[in-house]
């Protein structure tokens, strides 16, 4: 069914279906959209014609921190209920709520983790995610990071805001095993951070590092290495993948982080 | 993709519509189940998977801002989530082209540009009744709509793609939107 409007010279409802008007042109029929049920019935007749084409788009799985963010953004109710489709949202369920009640789960994370386990989570060598919550020295959670290996990243989410004095902020260390804190970068109160992992930094993540965080100038530690309190420590757990347990760090890391 | 069955679309247009009555758990399930689809249409015009991260984002807040206006007689919750994930990535591209077109970097994580439906994807009658009448256009035609739908490109950019001029682009893309609109229509 061909409405008058779309005939002859008006093709341009399909060319803004099909993406191809230039951003002016695309304001324009958006604007028509809106105030002409006409210019809307066409534009929905166009979808129906082409949309079908997005059928072969293959489906890829989004990082977990997309949903932990989008909730953060529509300040939706956590805990998150975006339920386990892949092995990996257990973990991200797993992080959120350790990212709650952390104090209280310690225990029933040290059963878990004294689980008999053949082999030592590789560090690495799972190309996927890994995640740590970030405790306060209170117990309750600061943040909870999350780490993309694939593309080198992390994702910094803060479950409670921190009151910090004017003109300090926190600042993200990591801490290799028996070596001296790396920074990260520095992490918001109130927002989640997105900061990239140079090869440095990758190299050194894994179940035997730990997170942590302190209290810098605005602008960093001036020297390199942490200059103020450290108010927060967690350690690196590494994410399985899909299908398997999930996998925490030794009882080791554990322990530090209630140090 | 496995919202071909009927029932399933059924399925999204509830919970779709249960969002936009501030149901925080019909939206949690929609975003399980439709994220991945509306993640792999961002990376496969936006071509960066932070770029598209942020624009998956954009996409569903949007989404819970505007579920109650969504009508399922007008289209498929699918239909919605997709029309609207596009238009945001288009946008997006609009907003900044250049640097995602010129940095040869960027186009690493190009999902390839699959002619026939990516493996394991199901499609529905819709598409195959479209495959059909695309196939009735010229290679070139057919190449150049593809083209525009799958990377959100401009006119411009298309025939500077094809290197063709800008005329015979538009006139390729319009001859073409016409021919599938007979067929489509019949």
């Amino acid at each position: 069914m061909n409405t008058p409007l779309e005939d002859g010279q008006n093709l341009r409802y399909a060319e803004y279906v099909l993406g191809v008007l230039d951003a002016d042109m695309r304001a324009e029929v958006a604007r028509e959209v809106a105030v002409s049920d006409e210019a809307a019935t066409a534009v929905a007749l166009w979808q129906r014609r082409l949309l079908p084409l997005a059928d072969t788009i293959g489906e890829v799985t989004p990082a977990p921190y997309v949903w932990a963010r989008i909730q953060d953004a529509l300040q939706l109710e956590a805990p998150a209920r975006v339920t386990p489709r892949t092995g990996f949202w257990d973990n991200l369920q797993l992080w959120r709520w350790l990212g709650i009640g952390a104090t209280a789960v310690a225990a029933a994370l040290l059963v878990v983790v004294s689980l008999p386990r053949p082999t030592p989570v590789p560090a690495v060598a799972n190309a996927g995610y890994m995640a740590s919550t970030i405790q306060q020295d209170n117990g309750s959670a600061g943040w909870t990071a999350t780490m993309d290996l694939e593309h080198a990243r992390m994702v910094v989410v803060p479950a409670t805001p921190v009151a910090f004095e004017q003109g300090r902020a926190p600042e993200l260390w990591l801490i290799p095993a028996g070596g001296k804190p790396i920074s990260v970068g520095m992490i918001d109160r109130e927002k989640p951070t997105t900061l990239a992992l140079d090869p440095a930094l990758l190299a050194q993540l894994g179940p035997t590092a730990v997170l942590a965080v302190s209290v810098e100038p605005i602008g960093g530690s001036p020297t390199g290495q942490p200059t103020g309190a450290v108010i927060g420590k967690g350690a690196i757990g590494a994410a399985p993948n899909a299908g398997d347990r999930v996998a925490l760090t030794g009882r080791g890391q554990a322990d530090r982080t209630r140090v | 993709m496995s919202v071909t069955s009927p029932a399933e679309r059924d399925e999204l247009n509830r919970l779709l519509q249960q969002a936009g009555r501030n149901d925080q758990k019909a939206f949690a399930e929609l975003y399980r189940r439709t994220s991945s689809k509306l993640f792999g249409v961002c990376l496969r015009m936006l071509h960066d998977r932070g770029e598209a991260e942020e624009v998956l984002q954009e996409t569903y807040t949007t989404v819970w801002r505007r579920a109650a206006s969504f009508d399922s007689a007008k289209a498929s919750a699918i239909t919605w989530l997709v029309t609207l994930s596009r238009n945001k990535a288009i946008d997006r591209l609009r907003q900044h082209r250049e640097e995602t077109l010129d940095d040869p970097a960027k186009l690493n994580e190009t999902v390839d540009d699959q002619p026939t439906p990516a493996a394991g994807a199901e499609t529905s009658q819709e598409y195959r009744r479209l495959q059909q009448c695309l196939e009735e256009l010229e290679p070139q035609q057919q190449s150049s709509v593809r083209e525009a739908f799958f990377t959100g490109a401009t006119y411009n950019e298309l025939a500077a793609r094809c290197k063709v001029p800008l005329g015979t682009m538009k006139s390729w893309i319009r001859r073409s939107l016409m021919q599938l609109r007979t067929c489509l229509d019949q």
